[in-house]
């Protein structure tokens, strides 16, 4: 028995490790979550290990995957918790308490969760808590980096907003305590301060707001801890069956260079192996997060050759979907539905659009669903076929479904 | 910083034998982790409850948390740490909402209740050259244009 409290006490420095990190969580976001999905031990595997208490590696990084028999792609999310969440019980993917319900879905997240507004942590670690649920159901969230989360790494924070600032500030004052309640247990080793490097002041700006710079700055640079935990898990460009996804938009020289390379040079800047900026190919107007070629709200200024070019490059893939650009006419299609824009710019902080997602389904194929009441399905399964909204609508819209948010 | 909790920290420190250490790797041992998977598994109440309270009990007086069970919010510690490790909630510690409240409400009131009063630590931080690091702060964020010179 003596033996037992002994080997109690072995346990205790990890236990406290997971017990800490559980409770910074919790006091930063109010959530809860599932310990990351370890691989299903073999039935004849040891007793199991407890969970949570051992970190797992990270699940391989998809670049390209086969068609799943349901994909929801969700556009720009800009800090609003309360529309990601419309958006994603738009098409099913969560119940009224916030549960993921997607089943065995596939669902990609196309980039821009930061910027516009003050929930950015909130819906980084809810996106992490449904894609640990996900996993349980056989389905898979996939998020993406968009420009906006290029810009933050790199210490661009002109879109920030002051609730956004707090949130960070407050995300800061946590982590510290966690680490400090770390420190105390000799049997942990000392936890790496995120705050070392980061200056105490910022030139031009107000006193009042250096704490939550300095706390940005800590979480979001390169291997910092939000950026480690949270973003290295983005992809930069996707393949899923016939789909290509990307936030801004893809050019034959990015096809060229590679995009299990992009992938993987983008992570590994982001975690910290890199230095402090993005490859090259994440800067400027050409780049795979701020091209705007093939979304132009016009149809067309829309480069559909170049389109045509770069899909006819990556093999099996038939339309590219892309966010960034906001729609103000909601999801559509150009170049033959060869270009699907999906940013319809839902965030308070930035158009405050009504959430529209895009279904890619074996059975159904392309549709929108949509909190719009103008597309109220009337009893017609065809309502909303491209020519019934002529006068609203650009020529190639997939045909829309409403759903009650 | 909480007096009424120093008295346990130093019972909890007696309570870890040389040999404690040393026979932990056995094999057979029984973890904490294994008995509270098995619990879990099995859901053998009568048997297990007692078992788990009894072994939660027993982790906290490791010497680990011994620091952390001192500190001004020594006790709300104990109670979060204590439902921790006895929650069988997939979303393990989803059943202490009432004890994590508590003990976030504690370090607001008393934000130092874990700094380690060790002297030399934060100094040494503060002797390490900083980098320039320029960020590129919103407009709404910087000062006021009429307390500076303009250039």
């Amino acid at each position: 028995m003596e033996e037992t409290s002994a080997s109690i006490c072995i346990d205790i420095p990890n236990l406290l490790s997971t017990f800490v990190d559980t409770f910074v969580d919790f006091s930063v976001s109010g959530l809860f979550l599932l310990p990351p999905s370890p691989p299903p031990p073999p039935p004849s595997a040891p007793a199991p290990e407890f969970p949570n208490s051992h970190s797992h590696p990270l699940p391989p990084f998809p670049t390209r995957l086969p068609s799943p028999s349901r994909l929801i792609a969700i556009g720009d999310l800009h800090g609003d918790l309360e529309k990601s969440k419309q958006a994603l019980r738009l098409a099913g993917l969560i119940d009224a308490s916030d549960r993921y319900t997607g089943g065995s879905a596939t669902v990609v997240q196309v980039g821009d969760v930061l910027d516009r507004g003050g929930d950015e942590l909130k819906i980084l670690y809810f996106l992490e808590k449904l894609k640990r649920e996900a996993a349980r159901s056989g389905g898979r969230i996939i998020t993406m980096n968009g420009n906006h989360e290029i810009m933050n790494i790199e210490g661009d924070f002109r879109f920030i907003t002051e609730t956004a600032l707090d949130e960070f500030r407050v995300w800061g004052e946590w982590f510290v305590v966690g680490n400090k309640m770390k420190n105390l247990c000799h049997g942990l080793k000392t936890p790496r301060d995120p705050f070392e490097g980061v200056p105490k002041s910022f030139r031009g700006v107000r006193k009042e707001l250096f704490d939550g710079f300095r706390a940005r700055v800590a979480a979001l640079r390169p291997n910092g801890p939000i950026s480690r935990r949270f973003l290295s898990q983005n992809v930069t460009v996707l393949v899923v069956g016939d789909s290509i996804f990307v936030h801004g938009g893809l050019l034959p020289h990015h096809v060229s260079y590679g995009l299990e390379k992009i992938n993987e040079e983008v992570r590994n800047w982001i975690n910290g192996s890199t230095g402090r900026f993005s490859p090259a190919y994440c800067h400027g107007r050409d780049a795979l997060v701020w091209l705007r070629k093939f979304s132009d709200e016009v149809a067309k200024n829309c480069d559909c050759s170049t389109l045509e070019h770069v899909l006819s490059t990556v093999p099996g893939v038939k339309r590219m979907v892309m966010g960034h650009t906001i729609q103000a006419v909601g999801i559509n299609g150009v170049c033959e539905n060869r270009a699907i824009r999906i940013d319809v710019g839902m965030s308070k902080g930035c158009g405050d659009g009504l959430p529209e997602v895009l279904e890619i389904s074996e059975n159904s194929g392309l549709r929108i669903l949509t909190s719009n009441p103008l597309y109220q399905n009337k009893g017609n399964a065809d309502v909303g076929k491209e020519e019934g909204y002529g006068l609203l609508l650009p020529e190639h819209r997939p045909k829309q479904v409403e759903v009650k948010a | 910083m909480g007096q009424t909790e120093s008295t346990e920290a130093s019972v909890n420190v007696n309570v870890q034998t040389e040999t404690a250490a040393t026979t932990a790797n056995n094999s057979n041992h029984t973890s904490l982790d294994s008995i509270l998977a098995e619990a879990a598994a099995y859901g053998n109440k009568d048997q297990h409850t007692e078992s788990i309270e009894a072994k939660a009990q027993k982790a906290l007086e490791c010497p680990c948390v011994a620091d952390l069970r001192s500190g001004a919010c020594g006790s709300q510690f104990s109670e979060a740490f204590l439902c921790f490790l006895k929650s069988t909630a997939e979303e393990k510690g989803s059943d202490c909402v009432h004890p994590f409240v508590a003990l976030q409400s504690c370090i607001k009131v008393n934000p130092d209740a874990f700094s380690k009063d060790i002297l030399g630590e934060d100094e040494s931080r503060e002797v390490e050259p900083i980098q320039e690091y320029k960020i590129i702060p919103p407009t709404w964020s910087k000062e006021s244009r009429s307390s500076k010179s303009r250039l």
